[in-house]
């Protein structure tokens, strides 16, 4: 009874839009930002060398050089070696597939669990919002590594628990954010209009609430990637994760502290391969945010 | 009467993705000092960006580009920001359609509409508190003193379009613009804020500008009536000729399509197809594909406004003079 | 015209206020004691304005939201009682059109997608989903190209059309319609209201028509039922009810409804007062503080609506 509309010049030209047109126009959109395409070259290029790290690595990264402990960066060893000799490039190259494997496994227990949580907290609602919002709660109080800490504390240190620690400790931020775009749609009226319809739970969900926030989704997933790179290098740093010889970043930053003034290319590259990463895909997060989320943005 | 605000030929276009769009489009007329002059049209035709125009109070995107308004013989149109500033509110004031919006609610209502007065005169505070409950009592507010130190949130939507009316006749205005003022509120209090208006106008001798997308509220408080369609004026007259006698075929079917109407009949008349979006704008009489009498010349040619008698204008081929007898 | 199709008796809806923990809760009535009946082919309007509980009504028929207290009686059941399971057999014959028709689209689902929904809920064979789909597109007037178009890519009276094809698509008996033209332009009302009653007539529905709107009430039901503060104060024939309104209330609503003839002799009733906040009700007749026949009775009892001149009215002075 209260609308009744005024022509709204801005709002209408926004909406004159086909769902079919906005993927195209988001993926345009992506093609014009830069940043965003700097971001996905570079991270392809990572996920490449993951990939073929055998045929790229000089050297294998077990393989220990005796004659060359603490050598500096040469010809023969790009970026030098470690403490007992074995290659750091190679060791960094092969770095890749575990840290982008560990970081993508721990992103999707993230995503499944914080995205479950996060659509029932706001589907249902009442005391089951209220419980679960109240554990997230208690949980994000805590800064995800400590979280994370205290899990593979109880799990014991290795990879795995590690992964399984960091996916765990980022549920609470996701189902948060997942939850709050998701109880915006539940009181509209399209869902409303499929109750009356005589439809299920589980097609409104499906049907009704996750069209709408794929894009919130997609944006959150690759920020959480960055979080789960540093949380398991961090892991790893303190000895709780990776254990070695594997080369772990995380791991090889914390061999190399111990030799920061004698030998400044052990902790110096790992950590370089960290930022860049870890910036590059926020800041693919970020263009992504632009884009699907432009309200947030500013 | 003299006239107290003219427009001539005002255009304003709004930036888009393929080039400007033409939202408002060489729309002219005159408000007489003492009337009410209605804008109708419905959503889309461009009434409400008249309004905002007229005030420069139009978002970044959107601009004047080209036409004059003029205030008591002055162009408002090249008047600066700082300018303007004086002119809304002491001048000319506007009050929209959702109260609910335009009222900060983090401040007591009595600051309010205090600070409208502190802008344009000098005052002390106690004069001006004593001006704003004079305010809140003239518009009908019960309690006055009481709703002074209300938050906006406290009362009802009939209660903040009383407020909304007592802040923009603060400085005594000459004219009120006033955008769809009771659309957002229920009848018996529409009533109620209609009366409130045409009390207030007689009162401080007012002109009022009255934008409405609703015949029966033109029919209780126009003097005359525009009558826009797609960003053009279609047709201009007095309001009861408008009613009794409309010429321009949308008009007719405007008016024969409210319920009212059609008493006894079954079924409504009706307006085949859609208002249009400025992008759907056709080339010659926007309204030729939904009009029962369209005739060629109609989809190639905009008619101009034809000059029927001294009150009445008309944009439709069919008061076109050489064609007079068709009708 | 004769079968009772619906019968609503005593329906009550009662929100809990929010109110401080341990203290006794509060309650605000939405709907106090609606009574209804609607036949076969009939429209019946429910009018009145905000915070008058016309809206809650219309969706506790649906058990869109669950009623406290009394019954709804549908072909011989009481859907009050019935489990959730049970209800959505229902649903399949009591449809129900929202106001804004865009909000109650998801945008991004294709029209076909929209019109499914319900054939996919109730199981329908997919064999005769298509001729379904094309039927109803015809029935409410719109091209079958349209199937494939998204909610935005339409204009508002084509999204209302879609809105009334998912309503009907399962040809239901009774359509809940609430405000289902006020959104629209004047010029696409008609057309709209147009094509209710040409449905009505080919399909044999049932409308409950909810609307603040009148004009359109008058013209579109053949019973009217003026709500104000959840309660039932006036319920009539439409002829009888417009032509000479009883209820101090609906008097006024009629008489400040602005009407288009400039010729019609304007006796105009200005309520005084705002609408009071449901929540905080005044006592005895709910309208008192309005109104301009006010007695000491009317402050102190409760009017009970009783047949007057062929109709019902609660109010002590008739």
């Amino acid at each position: 009874m209260r609308k009744l509309e005024t022509y709204k010049p801005i709002q209408a030209r926004v909406t004159y839009k086909s769902p079919l047109k906005i993927k195209s126009d988001s993926l345009q959109k992506l093609s014009r930002d830069k940043r965003a395409i700097v971001c996905i070259f570079f991270l392809f290029i990572v996920f490449i060398i993951g990939i073929f790290s055998p045929l790229l690595a000089p050297h294998n990264p077990e393989e220990l050089f005796y004659e060359s402990i603490l050598e500096a960066p040469s010809k023969e060893h790009l970026l030098g070696t470690d403490a007992i000799g074995r290659d750091v490039l190679s060791r960094l190259i092969y770095g890749v597939r575990v840290t982008l494997t560990v970081s993508l496994m721990a992103v999707t227990i993230t995503f499944f669990i914080g995205t479950l949580i996060g659509l029932i907290c706001a589907y249902v609602g009442g005391w089951v919002d209220n419980v679960l919002m109240r554990i997230m709660d208690i949980l994000l109080a805590l800064p995800s590594i400590i979280l994370a800490l205290a899990i593979v504390a109880v799990l014991g240190p290795s990879l795995t628990n590690a992964m399984i620690a960091v996916g765990i400790a980022s549920i609470p931020g996701f189902a948060r954010i997942i939850r709050g775009a998701a109880i915006t749609i539940k009181s509209s009226g399209f869902v409303e209009a499929s109750r009356s319809i005589g439809s299920s739970h589980s097609w409104i969900l499906r049907r009704q609430f996750l069209p709408n926030v794929t894009g919130i989704l997609l944006v959150y997933t690759t920020l959480f990637i960055g979080v789960a790179i540093l949380d398991t290098a961090a892991l790893s740093f303190i000895g709780l994760g990776a254990q070695p010889p594997t080369p772990e970043w995380g791991t090889m930053l914390s061999e190399g502290k111990n030799y920061m003034l004698d030998a400044w290319w052990l902790a110096t590259f790992p950590g370089l391969a960290i930022t860049i990463v870890v910036f590059a895909v926020n800041f693919l997060g970020d263009a992504l945010r632009d884009i699907f989320d432009p309200k947030s943005s500013r | 009467m003299p006239n107290i605000l003219v427009v001539k030929g005002l255009t304003t276009q709004f930036e888009g993705e393929k080039g400007p769009i033409t939202v408002v489009d060489q729309i002219d007329f005159k408000v007489k000092k003492g009337e009410v002059l209605g804008l109708v049209g419905e959503s889309g035709c461009g009434k409400s960006v008249t309004s905002l125009s007229i005030l420069q109070l139009l978002d970044k995107n959107g601009k004047i580009s080209g036409g004059e308004v003029f205030y008591n013989n002055v162009n408002l149109v090249s008047k600066s920001e700082k300018e303007m500033r004086g002119i809304r509110g002491k001048e000319i004031s506007m009050i929209f359609q959702d109260p609910m919006t335009s009222l900060n609610p983090v401040l007591i209502i009595g600051k309010q509409i205090g600070e409208v007065i502190e802008e344009h005169e000098k005052v002390s505070g106690t004069v001006v508190k004593q001006k704003v409950v004079e305010l809140l009592k003239l518009v009908g507010i019960p309690r006055a003193e009481e709703i002074y130190y209300e938050y906006p949130h406290r009362l009802s939507g009939g209660m903040k379009q009383r407020v909304m009316i007592a802040m923009a006749i603060a400085c005594n205005p000459a004219m009120l613009i006033a955008d769809e003022p009771t659309t957002a509120l229920d009848v018996t209090i529409q009533a109620q804020i209609l009366d409130l208006l045409r009390s207030l106008k007689d009162e401080l001798d007012m002109s009022i500008l009255l934008i409405t997308h609703d015949l029966g509220v033109v029919a209780e408080m126009c003097d005359r009536v525009v009558v826009m369609y797609a960003g053009q004026v279609v047709e201009t007259t007095d309001t009861r000729t408008l009613l009794r006698k409309p010429r321009h075929p949308y008009t007719v079917g405007l008016i024969q399509s409210t319920p009212h109407q059609s008493k006894g009949e079954r079924r409504l008349k009706s307006i085949i197809g859609q208002v249009p979006t400025p992008d759907q704008f056709l080339q010659g009489c926007r309204f030729a594909d939904r009009c029962p009498k369209a005739m060629d010349i109609c989809h190639s040619t905009i008619p101009p406004l034809f000059e029927l008698d001294g009150q009445t204008s008309c944009r439709c081929w069919l008061y076109d003079d050489k064609k007079e007898e068709v009708i | 015209m004769t079968t009772t199709l619906l019968e609503v008796r005593n329906l009550e809806k009662k929100f809990a206020a929010k109110s401080a923990w341990f203290k006794p809760k509060q309650y605000v009535h939405a709907v106090n004691g609606v009574n209804l009946q609607l036949a076969e082919r009939e429209t019946i309007g429910i009018v009145g304005e905000s915070g008058c509980g016309k809206s809650t009504t219309g969706r506790c028929l649906l058990r869109l939201i669950e009623p406290s207290s009394g019954e709804v009686i549908f072909q011989g059941k009481d859907i009050t009682t019935l489990s959730k399971r049970e209800i959505k057999n229902i649903r399949k014959d009591m449809q129900m059109v929202f106001q804004d028709p865009m909000a109650s689209m998801n945008p991004k689902l294709s029209i076909r997608e929209i019109l499914s929904e319900p054939l996919l809920a109730h199981k329908i064979l997919r064999s005769e989903h298509e001729q379904l789909l094309s039927e109803t597109m015809r029935l409410v007037g719109l091209p079958e190209e349209h199937l494939s178009r998204f909610p935005h890519e339409m204009s508002g009276g084509q999204r209302q059309r879609i809105g009334i094809a998912r309503a009907i698509i399962l040809r239901p008996k009774i359509v809940i319609l609430d405000e289902p033209v006020s959104a629209l332009d004047v010029s696409v009302q008609s057309q709209i209201i147009n094509l209710l009653q040409d449905l009505q007539e080919e399909l044999g529905l049932s409308y409950i028509f909810i609307s603040h709107d009148l004009g359109v009430v008058e013209h579109i039901a053949h019973r009217v039922g003026v709500m104000y503060l959840g309660e039932m104060v006036e319920v009539a024939e439409k002829e009888r009810l417009f032509e000479k309104p009883l209820h101090p209330y609906t008097r006024a609503l009629i008489s400040a409804t602005p009407k288009t003839d400039p010729d019609e002799v304007k006796e105009r009733i200005i309520l005084k007062g705002e609408i009071p906040s449901p929540s905080n009700p005044p006592t005895g007749c709910k309208f008192h503080p309005r109104c301009a026949f006010t007695q000491d009775i009317c402050k102190a009892i409760k009017p009970e609506l009783r047949e007057v001149e062929g109709r019902k009215v609660a109010c002590h002075m008739v």
